[in-house]
């Protein structure tokens, strides 16, 4: 199932620089993201990993300019396409918004306005940064009312004169020229065209979402980060919708940053990989390498405890981040949890260290001076 | 698109019917649960503030049998109902022979026209305030000029009527102290002139209901948003890019205003209650002031009647409301609770 | 790093959201509203402990002072020639039937209050037996329940009260209050009702239930402390409404006569046509202390409200 994609041209459309963002609480920030540096390529779907607190829906939510307080971006820099998002003013964010990054939210349950029908929130979004310009004036449909009623036609039966006349008078009363683009867009994401007059609670919850995904794409945006978008789901449901995720994303060519913490689910879908522990990227790498040959412990960690039909395996990873969150420990932030830990994790913190193309880990392991504690290491765990 | 759900309709439908025979029933029980009946009663309080009725005892006999008291209490009952149903109230006793309808048809339009435009007002610009206190893009000034304006908040309209006409009917003299027009117009017509009255007469009573009020529908409102902005398609709203206004009145104040619909209805019984009094300070030509005079009358069926109209009122207020809620919230159609 | 000059100007975007993140809100009874409220009672308690220890209360009573006089150092013009001046005896002045007007807020400011606390009291107590019933049970009590609530919420209650006094005429406090709380069950109950049923949905409350803790235990263990802020918003939401109708039913002259609290002072100038006759001590100083009071309830109830609902203590 898991084909083979090229992983797209080389430009970079998303540029992520040591963004930093905190939560303000009584007993003193704590650091959700830490200094994180990553870029999307054109036509590119990342997949962003992790346990639940690790900071990965708070990083989307940074790029987006969406971190709700007491949450708050401390530094950095996010470039979409050549615009430093952070030093938009509020007007210039608000029509950034949708075209250069849009959202496909976690809670898709909760996500659409109750009281607004399903066409009316994707028409909002394409009228408010479209605006309305190319709209025929009532006067003007008016005019082609008036040209077009005509008297019964002798034997004509009443009830087809009748139901032209209404239609006319739908089309005077009730003009939608946003409809053909959004039955295009329900087509793309496989909705029927019946729900364009629905209501959000008169949907499934994999119809919802996939309005969502729908109004993410309507404005052909330069990244969508799709937030957990499939969690809420039942498991089969999940797999279409990700799918038609990725088909979408083909079809329109958007690049696409999916968050998630099924890595199962996420292989089948993304061409790279970024894990992320306790506010960090632990490790970036193609898809393929990180199941293959997973480089920092915890990816290890993370790759062991994937679930497999054919063998019963214990689970090797604990829950939870072990430090607090305020006040991390010094050196590698994983290093409380690590098993190859030695002193030398406490003094520093690992830099990047780009191991072949496109797969950078941060762990003194893979520092060339250390080579041989990490053949030690790896060769106890090979034994064990 | 569903439309009214049938089991919505039915269970309004009963509330409402239910009231006006529970309000009926409480009527007619609670002068017959007094001590004596209600004649002897009336005749005894009479003959209090007269000092003497000649000829008690043959009133007693002659009412009690004109009215039925002498036969047994379910007919009675059977025939106040069957009364009731024909809107016919019986005869108002101190100004006979006025019957109780015709006193009540007089009075019921201005009552309504009060409570409606005050309640208009307080809505309305109570919703709006309360959207703005907690709207994160209104203006620091006017973040500090409503809660000021809501200092008179939780004051009964009667108190605030009180002190309004002390200081503009009596003090400034620029509005009017009591009545519903002008004494110059014998009865109400259809001029410009006669508008301009009922407007500057109605001012004052409507001020002191919509002053005191205006502030609780402002704190409620702004609960709701408080709500509302924490829900997750307030986030996608935002990352949408949507103008700022439009989310304001689209997702936010569309949103609130449901529970705020729902909490009227609830409120309109003491709405009433507040503004009959309003009316007695005002010497208003409506309900209210209909009951304060049937009060010192001791004019019994007056006060019954009165009051029951004002019920049956008020529970069609209601009825309204519940029925025309399904038609803003959507969700209800389906739910049909 | 290219980066850092755009780091910069990032940092200042973001620090400016930091501010006023957390401060004084550790303890959410610490709340300036609740306690101003708490405080205002406090004080106009105080006072009338004050006042029935060192003023004599039966100047409140008809006829023990002299005539419409005006509060001390005022003036008051009664009639062409006849120039009434306050005098100290009377620092608040003295109404047309001699009462001292200070007797009468020392005397009336807590009957008022009581009937609303005695109306609010029985009310709530109903109200939170019903609501749990309505609640926890569901089924056919469920629905009489909120049938019956439905019911005595539509109908105006000042109006079935008036039905009832001018049959009984002027009543005592008491009963005054016993039959406020008649209607003053239906608001708690409904309140206390949704809320139950939240809770009742709500995770330990199932745990609970599913660990085999008896209904009783679940009831008064598990969700009777979480009710508590709310209770005590309803609480003094039900007092300014049985204190509203209790003055309601005063001013329309179903209170007592002999004593007045302070809706009947007001009845008694609305009577005496004080206002016309600018007599403003008369029917103002109540009006005032009323409002005070009513004031006072308000902040309680919106404190308490930012205490039960940490989102809104949030937003300001």
């Amino acid at each position: 199932m898991s084909e083979q994609r090229e992983t797209g041209s080389e430009r970079v459309v998303l540029d992520v620089d040591n963004l930093r963002i905190h939560y303000a609480t009584p007993q003193g920030d704590v650091i959700a993201v830490s200094d994180i540096s990553f870029e999307l390529y054109e036509g590119e779907t990342l997949g962003l990993v992790g346990e639940s607190g690790c900071g990965k829906s708070t990083t989307a939510y940074g790029i987006l300019q969406l971190v709700q307080p007491p949450g708050y971006i401390v530094h950095g820099s996010i470039e979409v396409d050549g615009t430093e998002v952070l030093n938009l003013t509020e007007e210039e964010l608000r029509k950034f918004r949708w075209t250069g990054l849009s959202l496909i939210p976690q809670g898709a349950m909760n996500s659409l306005n109750p009281t607004m029908r399903v066409k009316a929130q994707i028409v909002d979004v394409i009228e408010s940064h479209e605006g309305k310009a190319n709209y025929e004036s009532f006067r003007e449909r008016l005019s082609v009312f008036l040209r077009k009623i005509r008297r019964p036609r002798r034997g004509e039966p009443l009830k087809k004169y009748l139901g032209e006349w209404l239609r006319n008078l739908t089309l005077l009363l009730r003009y939608e020229p946003l409809k053909e683009r959004i039955f295009d867009l329900f087509q793309a994401v496989g909705l029927p065209n019946r729900i364009y007059n629905m209501y959000p609670h008169e949907l499934s919850g994999g119809m919802k979402q996939r309005v969502c995904i729908a109004m993410g794409v309507a404005l052909h945006p330069t990244v969508v980060i799709a937030d957990e978008a499939t969690s809420a789901l039942d498991v089969v449901v999940q797999r279409i919708v990700a799918q038609t995720l990725v088909e979408v994303k083909d079809e329109i060519g958007v690049s696409l940053i999916v968050i998630g913490h099924d890595m199962g689910l996420l292989a089948q879908i993304v061409d790279r990989i970024a894990v992320m522990y306790a506010g960090k990227i632990v490790e970036i790498a193609p898809v393929e390498n990180v199941y293959a040959n997973p480089l920092h412990p915890y990816t290890q960690l993370l790759i062991d405890s994937i679930p497999s039909i054919k063998e019963r395996k214990p689970l090797k990873i604990t829950e939870g981040i072990t430090h607090d969150p305020r006040n991390p420990p010094s050196g590698c932030i994983f290093r409380l949890r690590c098993p190859f830990a030695w002193e030398h994790c406490a003094l520093e913190e690992p830099p990047q260290i780009n191991v072949e193309a496109k797969h950078e880990v941060a762990c003194h392991l893979f520092d060339e001076q250390f080579e041989e504690r990490r053949s030690n290491a790896f060769a106890a765990i090979a034994n064990s | 698109m569903g439309g009214l759900s049938l089991n919505y309709i039915m269970r309004r439908l009963l509330v409402f019917f239910l009231t006006l025979w529970v309000a009926a029933t409480l009527i007619f029980i609670i002068p017959r649960l007094a001590p004596g009946d209600p004649i002897t009663a009336m005749v005894a309080r009479m003959s209090q503030q007269a000092g003497f009725v000649e000829n008690a005892d043959l009133i007693i006999e002659g009412w009690k049998e004109r009215f039925g008291l002498n036969d047994p209490v379910y007919v009675q009952y059977l025939r106040y109902m069957g009364n009731l149903l024909r809107f016919d109230l019986g005869l108002a006793m101190a100004r006979f022979p006025s019957p109780v309808s015709q006193l009540v048809s007089r009075a019921l339009p201005w009552t309504i026209g009060l409570v409606g435009i005050a309640t208009l007002i307080f809505f309305t610009v109570g919703n709006l305030f309360g959207a703005l206190l907690a709207w994160t893009k209104t203006p620091k000034l006017v973040k500090v000029l409503i809660p000021m304006s809501m200092i008179f908040t939780s004051i009964p309209p009667l108190l605030a009527g009180l002190l309004l006409v002390y200081i503009f009917g009596f003090l400034l003299d620029i509005f009017p102290q009591a009545y519903a027009y002008h004494h110059s117009f014998r009865q109400p017509e259809f001029t410009l002139k006669f508008i301009g009255s009922v407007l500057h007469h109605g001012f004052l009573p409507a001020m002191a209901i919509v002053l005191v009020t205006f502030g609780y529908w402002a704190l409620g409102m702004r609960g709701m948003m408080v709500t509302i902005e924490g829900e997750d398609y307030m986030i996608l709203a935002q990352a949408k890019g949507l103008k700022p206004f439009y989310v304001l009145y689209r997702y936010m104040i569309r949103n609130a205003i449901l529970p705020q619909m729902t909490a009227l209805a609830v409120s309109i019984g003491t709405l009433v209650g507040g503004s009959v009094l309003v009316e007695v300070i005002f010497n208003y030509n409506g309900m209210g002031t209909l009951i304060f005079t049937a009060i010192r009358e001791q004019d019994f069926n007056l006060i019954q009647g009165t009051s029951f109209i004002l019920i049956v009122t008020s529970a069609l207020a209601v009825l309204i409301i519940d029925l025309s809620y399904p038609l803003i919230d959507p969700r209800i159609s389906l739910e049909g609770k | 790093m290219a980066a850092e000059a755009k780091t910069k100007a990032a940092v200042v975007a973001g620090g400016t959201k930091k501010a006023g993140a957390f401060n004084r809100f550790d303890n959410p009874w610490l709340n300036w509203k609740f306690l101003a409220g708490v405080s205002i009672l406090g004080i106009i308690f105080f006072l009338i402990f004050l006042g029935n220890t060192f003023w004599d209360t039966s100047l409140a009573l008809n006829a023990s002072a002299p005539l419409n006089l005006p509060p001390y150092g005022m003036e008051y013009q009664k009639g062409k020639n006849n120039i009434l001046v306050g005098v100290p005896e009377h620092p608040l002045g003295t109404e047309n039937s001699g009462r001292d007007m200070l007797a009468l807020l020392i005397v009336g400011t807590p009957r008022t209050l009581g009937v609303g606390a005695i109306a609010a009291s029985v009310g709530m107590l109903v109200g939170i037996f019903l609501g749990f019933l309505a609640g926890f049970l569901g089924g056919w009590i469920d629905d009489v329940i909120r049938l019956a609530t439905d019911i005595t919420i539509t109908i105006p209650s000042l109006l079935v009260l008036i039905v009832i006094q001018s049959v009984l005429g002027s009543v005592d406090l008491i009963t005054m209050a016993l039959l406020i709380s008649m209607f003053a069950w239906a608001t708690p109950t409904r309140y206390i009702r949704a809320q139950v049923l939240t809770m009742r949905e709500s995770g330990y409350v199932q745990m609970a239930r599913l660990s085999g803790v008896p209904t009783r235990n679940i009831m008064f263990r598990e969700i009777m402390p979480n009710l508590l802020p709310y209770l005590a918003a309803s609480y003094i939401g039900n007092m300014t409404g049985a204190i509203i109708s209790a003055v309601g039913l005063e001013v329309l002259g179903f209170g007592p006569q002999r004593i007045p609290s302070l809706g009947v002072a007001i009845f008694f100038s609305i009577e005496a046509a004080a206002l016309l006759r600018n007599m403003w001590w008369w029917w103002g100083i109540p009006t005032v202390i009323l409002a005070i009071v009513f004031i006072a309830l308000l902040l309680i109830n919106l404190g308490l409200d930012e205490i039960a609902n940490p989102r809104l203590r949030k937003a300001n």
